[in-house]
């Protein structure tokens, strides 16, 4: 018996430009207790064929052909009121951002009662009361967890939280869409395993809507892969994985960097890079910078010298609030030091007068997580590379400003041509990335910080974008801080890693040492828990969430520093150093 | 002749779908402009076609009806006066040629002055914060919790006569709180995002961030605001001319309702005297309503239909 089977599903979105086809003669069947992954860049249609299984297409979106058929059940038959029983109680759907799903001013019990309650009508408070403890227990939360508002949960707390609103009355079918996609590795590990136990034990169907090819490798059964809107390969995980068929398959998987793995850069160095330091002063120096917020310290007093001569990429790796996004901010002069001094060629970046600080702003540049934001949408795209050109006075004409673009946009892979006069909206989160990338290249700063400048990417972009980044050290000689949580890039870019857990540095070194061969057990952590696109490794078990927790907790007290060697032109001190060979 | 209905549908959808296309091109904001236009055109043309000397008491006999209507003492309407007489021998016309674009002039003028404190305040606010932002938060809200209308009651009762301008003035001191915080809640807001941060690594001042890189966004708040304020500014002086403050010896359509209230236009069934004068006022905010509304479908893509 089939939990879900869609037969030629097609879904128009009319638009000014003619109807965009989301989804083509789609068709796929979900037997129970089966897990499906969809898997598929941004815009390829998985999230759209899921909601027109819930009837949720946003407008103008409509079914424009095909049948879907729930159990038995025709559902785009279905009237409104009978859609809104079958929701929730047939098919339940798991959103991305669980922070934004859950009602901030009701009690997470409340809102599990409610579900029960619009769908069974009045029931017992004590009946209520054992099914939303039940409930959260299956999901791995104690029952205590009922009495809290949303906003005393971690993530991944919130993200279990929304798995039991969706399995409390047992559907048949769940949709999950990017579960885990806001959380951390150690996070995500914790939820996908929630997800799974859960699902397997009230034996629904799980459709997985995702683009990373190892989550889905660790998590699913089968695997559906679309590409604008056609489903262009279906079959068993495992056949998928080893013997990929379609091109686009072969490409989503080789897109996954590997620690250890072959590099997705290009082995060949350029041109010897250019020595842009200043003799004898380090480039960027931390004097024991220490950042608190209140009386939560973000940041523990660490001192590091960066030399300008030799450029270097040096990568900075932890969980979401580990400290590491606070470093890039205080580097950048955009937000002071609890204690200590940030000096930039000697200078102290808190007291430069006007004129040293247009020269730091010229020198330090930064590459955001967020491509969408960057751009002010009131502007064509060019504006935020002639801008900070002419402010930083190298623009001599018009035509030399328009050249240099010209060139920076090849430089990145980009037509100048088709991008340049363009609004940020017209362009893709990857396009606007590598503008960014582009616009950094063109000020050529000694020091460039890039806060997370693929985690907003699609998969396939990141290693040409990441590699962007790379030939910016290579080639034009600008030193990088590389912010990021992925330890497979990090391992793949860096010539130093220093991994932050919770503002204290728990392990650094060459990135050979740290990520291939981990000393400290938070790397070690780190590195399990990213899920591997191999079926036959294992990616922990039920029984991991707690330990994991144990030990992460164990480290907090701990704060001990694990140091795997140096590299030239890099120096790092912290008062409690452990040397480990 | 069996394909018209076809094609003129196709017509239609293709009239949608450029209206889709250019936002602009909102049937809404073409028509309340429309309205506006029209009473400032009617100022103008009046201004060089009508005499408006017979805007002063006597010029014209008394309680003249509309062309085509009678009054009480079986007079015809004549097309020397086309819109009647009021009580005291002035011509309607007159008064509406020189009173409506007064009453949307003090109404702008006031929106105006006020938008321009509240950009300023708001912006200050926002983006220099602490004392500053306590200071100006504080005032402002204590000030919209002051009805307007009594102060302004009370000032004009002690003043007497004022002129337009001064009106205007007066008003524009109650309708900058609200863009005020409207601007201040953005500025807080934008000041987060990326591109802003972009333009700080930029190198850019903060005189640049501030005009170059965040008020362009805020533009269609700033109409919106800028429109609503305008009604508020219009309403406030038609309720004071209306009470027999205002300007005495300027016509307004608020003054002109008050006189006639107080000849007793409303027992005697002189209707033109005072509905002529509420149907202006009417245009006008139904002008100002549906601008409003249009420049909300403009900047708010989601609101628009196919």
């Amino acid at each position: 018996m089939n939990a879900l089977t869609i037969t030629d599903l097609s879904i128009d979105f009319p638009t000014t430009k003619g109807v965009v086809h989301a989804v083509s003669n789609l068709s796929l069947a979900i037997d129970k207790g089966r897990r499906i992954g969809f898997i598929g860049e941004s815009g390829s249609g998985k999230t759209t064929t899921a909601l027109a299984v819930m009837q949720m297409l946003a407008s103008p979106g409509f079914v424009s052909g095909g049948s879907i058929d729930l159990g038995g059940t025709d559902v785009l038959a279905l009237g409104e009121e009978a859609m809104r029983k079958t929701r929730l109680r047939r098919v339940s759907y798991i959103p991305q951002g669980a922070m934004n799903s859950l009602n901030p001013i009701m009690r997470v019990e409340d809102q599990l009662w409610d579900a029960i309650v619009a769908h069974e009508g009045k029931t017992d408070r004590t009946a209520l009361q054992d099914r939303s403890d039940t409930v959260l227990e299956s999901v791995g939360l104690p029952a205590r967890v009922g009495r809290l508002y949303p906003h005393e949960l971690s993530g991944g707390m919130k993200q279990r939280v929304c798995i039991a609103l969706g399995v409390i009355l047992t559907p048949e079918l769940i949709i999950a869409d990017e579960p885990t996609s806001a959380l951390d590795v150690v996070t995500q590990r914790h939820v996908m395993q929630t997800l799974k136990d859960v699902q397997a034990r009230i034996g629904a169907g799980l459709i997985l809507i995702g683009h990373d090819m190892g989550l889905m490798a660790q998590s699913v059964d089968e695997l559906a892969v679309l590409k604008d809107g056609v489903l262009v390969e279906h079959g068993a995980v495992r056949q998928i994985i080893e013997d990929p068929q379609h091109p686009y398959t072969k490409d989503l998987i080789s897109s996954v960097p590997l620690v250890g793995g072959e590099s997705f850069l290009d082995a060949e160095v350029g041109a010897p890079p250019v020595n842009r330091g200043k003799d004898g002063v380090p480039l960027l120096e931390f004097e024991d910078v220490r950042k608190d917020y209140g009386a939560v310290t973000a940041l523990q007093p660490m001192s590091f010298k960066l030399d300008g001569e030799v450029p270097k990429i040096i990568s900075i790796v932890g969980q979401s609030g580990s400290g590491k996004s606070t470093m890039g901010s205080i580097m950048l002069g955009f937000n002071p030091p609890s204690t200590g001094r940030v000096l930039f060629e000697g200078q102290d970046v808190a007291r430069m007068g006007a004129a040293a600080s247009l020269d730091f702003r010229k020198n330090v540049q930064a590459v955001f997580q967020d491509p969408y934001a960057c751009f002010n949408p009131f502007y064509r795209v060019d504006h935020a590379l002639k801008f900070p050109f002419k402010r930083f006075g190298y623009a001599t004409s018009d035509a030399q400003v328009q050249d240099k673009m010209r060139e920076v946009c090849v430089a990145v892979g980009l037509d100048p041509d088709l991008i340049l006069s363009r609004f940020p909206h017209e362009l893709s989160g990857g396009q606007r990335q590598r503008l960014i990338v582009a616009r950094a290249l063109m000020l050529s700063p000694k020091l460039l910080i890039a806060d997370e400048p693929v985690s907003m990417v699609d998969a396939s972009l990141r290693a040409t974008i990441l590699k962007n980044i790379y030939d910016l050290k290579d080639r034009y000689g600008i030193s990088i801080l590389y912010i990021t949580h992925d330890l497979a890039t990090a391992y793949h870019v860096s010539d130093y890693v220093i991994v932050l857990y919770q503002g204290h540095i728990a392990e650094a070194g060459p990135p050979r040492d740290v990520i291939g061969d981990p000393r400290h057990p938070y790397t070690q952590l780190l590195i399990d828990s990213i899920p591997w696109p191999d079926l036959d490794r294992s990616w922990g078990s039920d029984t991991t969430a707690a330990e994991d927790a144990e030990k992460l907790d164990a480290m907090a007290r701990e704060n001990k520093t694990v140091f795997r060697g140096e590299i030239p032109g890099f120096w790092l001190h912290v008062a409690d150093r452990e040397v480990a060979a | 002749m069996t394909d018209a209905p076809l094609t003129r549908a196709e017509r239609r959808q293709q009239r949608r779908m450029r209206r889709f296309d250019n936002p602009w091109i909102n049937p809404k904001l073409i028509w309340g402009i429309g309205l506006l236009l029209g009473i400032v055109i009617l100022g103008l043309l009046g201004r060089m076609l009508w005499n408006l000397d017979l805007v002063f008491t006597g010029s014209t006999p008394l309680k003249l009806p509309p062309v085509g209507f009678e009054n009480l003492r079986r007079q015809e309407g004549v097309w020397d006066y086309p819109l009647g007489t009021d009580g005291s021998g002035r011509d309607l016309l007159a008064l509406i040629v020189i009173g409506a674009p007064n009453s949307l002039f003090v109404g702008l003028l006031a929106s105006l002055i006020g938008m321009s404190l509240g950009i300023f305040l708001g912006f200050s606010a926002g983006f220099i914060g602490g004392r500053t932002d306590d200071f100006i938060r504080v005032i402002s809200d204590v000030m919209i919790t002051i009805p307007p209308l009594l102060i302004l009651v009370v000032f004009q009762a002690a003043y007497g006569d004022v002129s337009l301008t001064m009106m205007a003035l007066l008003i524009a001191a109650f309708v900058w709180q609200s863009p005020t915080r409207l601007i201040r809640a953005q500025v807080l807001s934008m000041k987060q995002s990326g591109y802003v941060q972009m333009a700080r690594l930029s190198g850019a001042s903060t005189m640049h961030i501030m005009f170059r890189e965040m008020l362009p966004n805020l533009v269609p708040y700033l109409f919106g605001s800028f429109i609503a304020n305008v009604t508020t500014s219009i309403v406030t002086a038609v309720g004071l001319e209306v009470l027999g403050l205002g300007p005495q010896r300027i016509p307004t359509l608020g003054r002109t309702i008050y006189e006639a209230i107080n000849a007793g236009a409303l027992i005697q069934n002189l209707w033109w005297w005072w509905g002529i004068p509420t149907l202006m006022l009417a245009v006008m905010f139904i002008g100002l309503l549906l601008v409003n509304l249009g420049l909300d479908e403009v900047s708010n893509p989601r609101l628009r239909k196919l």
